[in-house]
């Protein structure tokens, strides 16, 4: 079984009014592919931060963060930018579409920037959208799908570039049960299928029979109960 | 290029309604700035036709034709230095003259008939061909009842020209131009002399000179009394002409700032509203530097687009202005005009693009609305 993210004694501190403080102590995990991993935790635990550093978005005070066995501590912005965009696949709390791309373009965008072929891009797209339903939502704004059909145009953008990893940060916060239960569902679906890791940021305890382990994050740390 | 377009297409209100703006206000720069060309060449078009590099003037003149005094021997040495065909003589004075019981304030320009300085007659005889107590009157005067045949009485003289044709777009300071021999000219300063009791010898207000630079230097040196006047310090002497451009000019300049600065606003607002729109697109792995290029041919867009409108209204305009108008937008200046207002356009979009380049990615967790 390959480890596709490994964090490794990751710490995170920041000064906050003369105080120092942890928000990360020295966290440790590993997720392999195809495996769904749920991190629970209240809120101030440091959950977005856990997930930002995961994500490549902010560099922890010290460890090292290993996507593919590649590192992603001290490189340069525009590095960073790339790995973003090829290695890992980010799932917004309300989707978070872009609002004037219609739903085929929204994964068309991502393919161009990751500088994949476009008839390539296209054929991808079209079978990401049929796998997940949406073929007749191919060419609607965002603002005119439903909170579940947003959720699972995002998750197709993020797949849309094969990335390594999945991220996800509280992808049901802004769905009804049984949306928020299909949407898990197809996160867990696509990892297992296409062998990438999921890690989900999540405080929806419905959803956590769908996921392989349930770790949480207390103290600075990941433990599983 | 594949966001700022979708963008566009998206919100079509919001970016016809700044696109109308840029409109309005390039429209408003192109035609001022058409009038100003255009008042500049009626306040001064006899002088900006006339084929000279230089003129010779009198020192302490403040480069005025109307000030200056030359004497016939500068005019000699003028012809010696940059060469018998080079050098002309021109007498400039403000006037008034009388048609029948009419008064009309004209500019009298005296030259040599046969010299370069005269300009071809668009109506009725040349100069040269008319002879004596001739003269070739701007068309302009046709609307003050002035015809071919007319008699107009020098008000001061008393000396009587017949008109002998019309020139097309001759004038000084405004008023319209009165072309006469140089024969008449000398004639007009002996009555004058006579009538103040001074007579004096013979004088030009300038001598026109076809010069290079070098021949330009010799000229100053060899006639110190004298000054030699480049064609465009000449022309902004012409009285009211710095005033008339200056306003203009100033109101040009502020039209500029203020495209700019609506053009940075606007987006700078929309920059703002949609910062986390951009920190979802930097967190998926867009780089800073493909946004900032976004916002920038977002600008360049709008810009092009209002420009090519107007320039297209003001060609409009032009055609069915009124002749008198004085309109000028010849492709040079419409050109840098265009070319200025899409600097400060994109001068405008700066502000946009730095803060673009400073919006953090971070901003994308844990946020509930995009």
């Amino acid at each position: 079984m390959r480890h596709r993210i490994v964090l490794q004694n990751i710490t995170h501190s920041f000064e906050d009014g003369g105080m120092r403080r942890v928000v990360l102590d020295n966290l440790n995990v590993s997720v392999a592919e195809g495996e769904l991993v749920a991190v629970m935790g209240p809120s101030g635990s440091g959950k977005s931060t856990f997930l930002s550093i995961a994500g490549a978005l902010l560099e922890p005070t010290s460890g090292d963060v290993l996507v593919d066995g590649q590192s992603v501590i001290g490189k340069a912005h525009q590095e960073l930018s790339d790995m973003r965009l090829h290695k890992l696949g980010f799932i917004f709390q309300s989707a978070n579409l872009i609002p004037y791309l219609k739903v085929e373009e929204q994964l068309l965008f991502v393919a161009k920037q990751g500088g994949v072929d476009k008839k390539q891009a296209t054929g991808r797209a079209r079978e990401l959208l049929q796998k997940l339903g949406l073929t007749h939502r191919r060419s609607s704004y965002p603002e005119k799908l439903s909170g579940g059909e947003r959720q699972r145009v995002a998750i197709a953008r993020a797949l849309m570039n094969d990335p390594a990893v999945l991220l996800a940060d509280e992808p049901t916060a802004s769905l009804d049960a049984s949306r928020g239960m299909d949407v898990v569902r197809m996160i867990a679906g696509e990892a297992k299928e296409q062998g990438k890791a999921a890690i989900m940021v999540t405080h929806d305890e419905r959803v956590l029979p769908l996921c392989d382990r349930v770790l949480y994050l207390e103290e600075g740390r990941l433990v599983a109960h | 290029m594949y966001l700022a377009i979708r963008e566009m297409r998206f919100s079509k209100v919001r970016y016809t309604l700044i696109a109308t703006i840029m409109l309005l206000v390039s429209f408003l720069v192109l035609f001022v700035t058409g009038l100003a060309r255009g008042l500049a060449y009626d306040n001064a078009a006899s002088i900006e036709n006339m084929e000279a590099t230089h003129f010779l003037m009198e020192k302490d003149s403040n480069h005025r034709f109307t000030r200056s005094q030359v004497g016939a021997e500068a005019l000699e040495q003028a012809k010696s230095i940059a060469g018998e065909n080079n050098a002309q003589p021109l007498g400039v004075r403000m006037t008034t003259v009388t048609l029948e019981e009419y008064k009309l304030d004209v500019t009298l320009l005296a030259v040599e008939p046969e010299g370069w300085l005269t300009p071809p007659a668009a109506q009725g005889s040349s100069l040269e061909e008319a002879g004596v107590g001739s003269v070739l009157v701007d068309s302009k005067l046709k609307d003050s009842g002035v015809r071919i045949g007319s008699t107009l009485v020098d008000q001061a003289s008393g000396m009587k020209w017949t008109v002998a044709g019309f020139v097309d777009r001759e004038s000084f300071s405004h008023s319209p131009a009165v072309f006469l021999s140089e024969h008449d000219w000398r004639q007009l300063q002996q009555v004058a002399a006579a009538r103040s009791g001074m007579p004096t010898d013979t004088t030009y207000s300038a001598i026109a000179v076809k010069a290079g630079k070098q021949q330009a230097e010799r000229l100053a040196a060899a006639l110190p009394d004298n000054e030699i006047v480049t064609k465009s310090e000449a022309v902004s002497a012409i009285p009211g002409y710095k005033e008339e451009q200056g306003s203009l000019m100033m109101m040009i300049v502020f039209l500029f700032v203020i495209s700019a600065f609506v053009l940075a606003v606007f987006f700078y607002v929309i920059t703002i509203q949609k910062s986390s729109q951009f920190g979802i697109l930097k967190a998926i792995g867009t780089r800073a530097s493909y946004l900032a290029g976004s916002v920038a041919l977002q600008v360049l867009l709008l810009c092009l687009g209002s420009l090519t409108i107007s320039v297209l209204l003001v060609q409009a305009l032009e055609s069915v202005l009124p002749s008198g108008m004085p309109f000028q937008l010849p492709a040079s200046t419409l050109a840098l005009t265009s070319g200025a207002f899409l600097a400060m356009s994109l001068a405008g979009s700066l502000l946009s693009v730095w803060k673009v380049s400073r919006i953090n990615a971070l901003d994308a967790i844990g946020r509930t609305a995009a």
